[in-house]
């Protein structure tokens, strides 16, 4: 029997810690390990291009070799290019034709077997045992490696190259250098603080180590952990930042953060007003999401909540709406429902006109009634909301006419929520028009439709294979003239008009 | 001991769940206000384990067996913790000292005595009817969850975000308690589905549908109505349960007023309404608040399935009713939309609350339709041709759409001379309305208004017979 109870626990019981991996990268691993000066100040190595497509090789599906999982595949190849980067070699190799790591590890399984025979296992194990960067990677489970893959390689190459934060650049070394008896004896306080259980403590405690404590290696305090006492407090307190570089990539938060990697307010302020002036002049999606999602983190951690807050998340909904982004605008959407409820200025107006129409799009009656249910009499006279209610109430009552002079008169980003679905009810009005009708002018579907001209109605319709019905006609007063004959495509239209209901996109919906 | 023990005793000799119930409970029966009190004072901390296994070991009204009665002991022993936490919260609240975790002790002893029973009957070692007893008791549990939520909330209004991640809102629930509660119910639900007793006498499947009940109730609450769902898959994937009609009426009325309602609110009217109607058949008489509950949904659900406006002695019955539905039904026989308007913006808070109201609005479109009707019936008659006689004239079946767009002006409604044929438009296509979870609609076989626009001559043609299906003409 199906439990409800799974699905409840879920969101309603956030774990304090998130169980997600970071992204090993493919820094220079060794390089680290072995030349301290270079450790705690690694060097930005840019990697060539040559190296890039290697590296796009090997995460090729295709060039998988069954028996070595990817897994393998990753610390081989992360263990070949640091070794020629860290001996700055990376040029004098002929990337195009150096066998790929899946390649390097059966073959070195081949020499093994024929070596010892009988003690393949023992081969394996040697091998893995001077990988020493393969800690990380052996803890990731296999879903997240699954949608590493899935990523495009282009991406992936750029990840080579990022800049890395401040925090995971020292984690390889804190993970050689940490002292082992220091840590049992954090556990152990720490358990004593905690609730939670003894096993997640420990594992909590492992990540806490992976990820973060590069204390112990360079015996800097953090100012969140100025004593002990302190420190077991640490993840309820809010962060102060003192970093004041304007950009920085987003990265998961999987322990607490440092606060030289976070932006305090005036820095962010700063980087806002950069990102706005980028957005506008650049227009790379990409970038400005990632921007903003770290602006966002550094917010939170924080724990600001103020005018500022809003307009960040106002600034980075009205983005990704531009972008069709639902799933970043619904996360935005549903931070400044929260926000707003606190009365801490914004536009409250704007973003619910948005949510109502989100609703229209995604056809939820469920939410639209509760959204319904929150509006003020005061809402509803606004102009934004108002329009949004109309638009609403005329697919209710499928009054196509006064639908498609509403999305006509869309203000802000409307129009583009409204282009999530126009074509849906074009779909909806044509399939109405068929039964009721038997040929009209083109000129008055386009009217009716909302199209910009006859043209693109024209193209619409054949692009939605009803080119059949239109046809031409010459009127003795008008001259040229372009009938469609839209009673014969009635059942076409009907089943394009279902077709069009049966997908909508729900992701991350509020 | 032995005295506050006697109720239990009396109760479980007659071998019903209900009187044992009564013993289990939260407040003191009307006629004996202090019993929580005495029974309370029977015993204390360190004993109370002792005291009840001594009574319940020699007593001589009932005979149970050496399990069954440790059981008991368990059980009562968990009850009487709750009743310590019950009277010690009652008496904080009446020195106007409450602790904010009070309602919440109350709760947690109360969960306890929960999960014992449910421990002790997934064991066997209670008789089949305990599981009624454990429904009461768990819907014991509903009630304290909510309290003790809402104390919670009074108490702390916003909670700090504490955990990593990357937005400043955090999703902590707000009905925490009930949340656990229904939990429980869940266990509840599948101790009681998934029995494997094959006399069906003994079986606690026939609790599977009070206790379905009670979750939904829970979900209403919780404003996570979708999880009612899954217990309504459940219990249509399970083949073995006993005959629905066998099952007492009150589980069975509830029961199809709550599927009634949630596919209802799937927007699958058809269902809804085969539900609705049946809960309504079942439904005791003078149950004037179930039934107007039912109605509240079947009166909808009818409006949009067969075009059907309820007639003025059901509405006259409930006051309730009529004051919802009244207005907006007098608009629809007339045809008045601009009434229709006013009367659903003044009722939109009471219909939104009901979750009625985008369903109702869709029946303005009845009336539109009747409007129209009017327009059509107003047309007069074609002229006689020879042959014909008074009775077999035919209505105008030729209107022109100005006569459509006047009716409508008159009627106050600003509309432009397309948007009148984009709603005759509907008036003709809408026997295929948009419905996009289930085209249930399909179905159906008639349309409000048959016919087709001209717009070369600015007619609406009309179908010689039956121009609107279903009203006469």
């Amino acid at each position: 029997m199906p439990t409800a109870t799974s699905a409840w626990g879920q969101p309603m019981q956030p774990p304090a810690y998130n169980a997600v991996q970071p992204r090993t990268t493919l820094q220079p691993a060794s390089a680290s390990s072995n030349t301290p000066a270079a450790a705690s100040k690694p060097k930005k190595v840019e990697w060539p291009p040559a190296v890039r497509d290697y590296v796009r090789r090997a995460f090729d599906p295709e060039s998988a070799i069954a028996g070595v999982s990817s897994l393998e595949m990753q610390t081989k190849l992360k263990e070949t290019i640091s070794y020629y980067a860290e001996r700055n070699m990376q040029d004098s190799i002929d990337w195009t034709t150096y066998p790929l790591p899946q390649e390097l590890i059966q073959e070195e399984r081949r020499k093994a077997a024929l070596m010892s025979p009988t003690n393949n296992g023992f081969a394996n194990g040697l091998s893995s045992l001077h990988l020493n960067g393969a800690n990380a990677q052996a803890n990731s489970s296999p879903s997240t490696l699954k949608k590493r893959k899935s990523q495009d390689s282009e991406e992936l190459a750029q990840q080579t190259q990022a800049i890395l934060p401040p925090w995971r650049r020292t984690n390889l070394e804190s993970r050689m250098t940490f002292a082992e008896g220091h840590n049992e004896k954090r556990q152990k306080k720490n358990a004593a603080s905690d609730a939670s259980s003894k096993l997640e403590q420990a594992e909590l405690e492992k990540r806490r180590q992976r990820f973060n404590l590069g204390k112990a290696g360079n015996n800097k305090t953090p100012p969140w952990g100025a004593s002990a006492r302190d420190e077991d407090e640490m993840p309820t307190g809010p962060v102060v930042g003192t970093n004041t570089a304007l950009e920085k990539s987003y990265f998961r938060l999987t322990a607490p953060p440092k606060a030289e990697t976070v932006r305090p307010l005036p820095v962010l302020e700063k980087t806002l007003a950069m990102l706005t002036k980028k957005w506008r002049a650049e227009k790379n999606y990409n970038y400005i999401c990632n921007q903003f999602k770290s602006l966002r983190q550094d917010l939170t951690v924080q724990h600001i909540k103020n005018a500022f807050t809003v307009k960040v998340y106002e600034i980075h909904a009205r983005i990704s709406l531009e972008k069709g982004d639902t799933g970043e605008y619904n996360q935005c959407q549903t931070q400044l429902k929260a926000l707003y409820a606190q009365n801490l200025g914004g536009n409250p107006a704007e973003f619910k006109a948005y949510r109502i129409l989100y609703f229209v799009y995604t056809c939820n009656k469920t939410d639209m009634n509760d959204m319904l249910a929150e509006l003020t009499p005061a809402d509803k006279t606004h102009e934004w909301i108002k329009h949004a209610l109309d638009v609403r109430s005329a697919l209710a009552l499928g009054n196509y006419h006064k639908f498609f002079r509403l999305y006509l008169q869309a203000q802000n980003m409307g129009g583009y929520l409204m282009d999530m679905f126009i074509e849906r009810e074009r779909l909806v009005a044509l399939a109405n028009m068929s039964r009721a009708y038997i040929s009209i002018t083109l000129r008055f579907l386009t009217d009716e439709l909302g199209f910009d001209n006859d043209e693109v109605c024209r193209e619409f319709l054949e692009s939605h294979g009803a080119q059949n019905i239109i046809e031409e006609k010459f009127d003795e007063k008008t001259g040229k003239q372009y009938r469609v004959k839209i009673r014969e495509a009635a059942a076409h239209f009907e089943q394009l008009r279902a077709a069009a209901f049966s997908k909508v996109d729900i992701k991350g919906q509020i | 001991m032995q005295a506050a023990l006697a109720p239990f005793q009396e109760a479980h000799a007659t071998a019903l769940a209900q009187p044992v119930a009564n013993f289990f409970s939260p407040v003191p029966p009307v006629q004996e206000p202090g019993r929580l009190y005495d029974f309370f004072r029977a015993s204390n901390d360190v004993q109370i384990e002792g005291d009840v296994r001594y009574v319940l070991k020699h007593n001589k009204t009932t005979c149970m067996t050496q399990k069954e009665s440790g059981a008991w002991v368990d059980i009562i022993v968990s009850y009487w913790r709750a009743v310590k936490e019950i009277i010690k919260a009652e008496e904080a609240s009446n020195q106007g000292r409450l602790g904010e975790r009070q309602y919440v002790a109350v709760y947690d002893a109360w969960k306890d005595l929960t999960s014992n029973f449910i421990k002790h009957i997934s064991g066997g070692a209670l008789p089949a009817w305990a599981i009624f007893t454990l429904y009461f008791t768990a819907n014991h549990l509903r009630r304290i969850a909510i309290k003790a939520d809402d104390q919670l909330a009074k108490s702390k209004p916003a909670t700090v975000n504490a955990s990593f991640s990357d937005d400043i809102v955090s999703t902590v629930a707000q009905n925490q308690k009930l949340e656990e509660a229904a939990r429980v119910f869940n266990r509840i639900f599948a101790l009681c589905l998934g029995d494997r007793n094959p006399d069906l006498n003994e079986s606690r499947k026939w609790g599977v549908y009070c206790v379905a009940n009670l979750q939904f109730k829970t979900y209403f609450k919780l404003k996570a109505i979708s999880l009612s769902k899954n217990v309504v898959r459940s219990i249509e994937a399970q083949s073995d349960l006993p005959p629905f009609k066998l099952y007492p009426k009150a589980h069975r009325v509830t029961y199809r007023y709550y599927t009634g309602v949630l596919a209802f609110l799937q927007e699958d009217y058809t269902k809804a309404e085969k539900n609705l109607q049946e809960a309504w058949d079942a439904c005791y008489a003078s149950a004037e608040k179930n039934k107007s509950l039912i109605l509240t949904y079947l009166i909808p659900c009818r409006l949009i399935t067969q075009h059907v406006v309820p007639k003025a002695p059901l509405l006259a019955e409930s006051p309730r009713l009529e004051r919802i539905f009244g207005p907006l039904v007098t608009c629809i026989r007339k045809g008045d939309l601009t009434g229709f308007d006013k009367a659903l913006a003044e009722g939109e808070p009471e219909f939104v609350k009901r979750r009625i109201f985008l369903t109702l609005e869709r029946s303005r479109d009845i009336a539109l339709r009747n409007l129209l009707r009017k327009v059509y019936l107003a047309g007069g008659y074609d002229d006689l041709k020879e042959g014909q006689t008074e009775k077999d004239r035919i209505r105008k079946s030729r209107i022109p759409l100005v006569n459509f767009a006047a009716a409508l002006r008159m009627g106050g409604q600003a509309v432009e001379d397309d948007e009148v044929e984009c709603l005759l438009a509907n008036q003709i296509y809408k026997v295929r309305v948009p419905c996009p979870v289930q085209d249930s609609l399909l179905t159906l076989p008639q349309g409000l208004m048959k016919g087709y626009i001209s717009r070369e001559h600015a007619m609406v043609v009309l179908n010689k017979k039956g121009a609107f299906p279903g009203t006469g003409v």
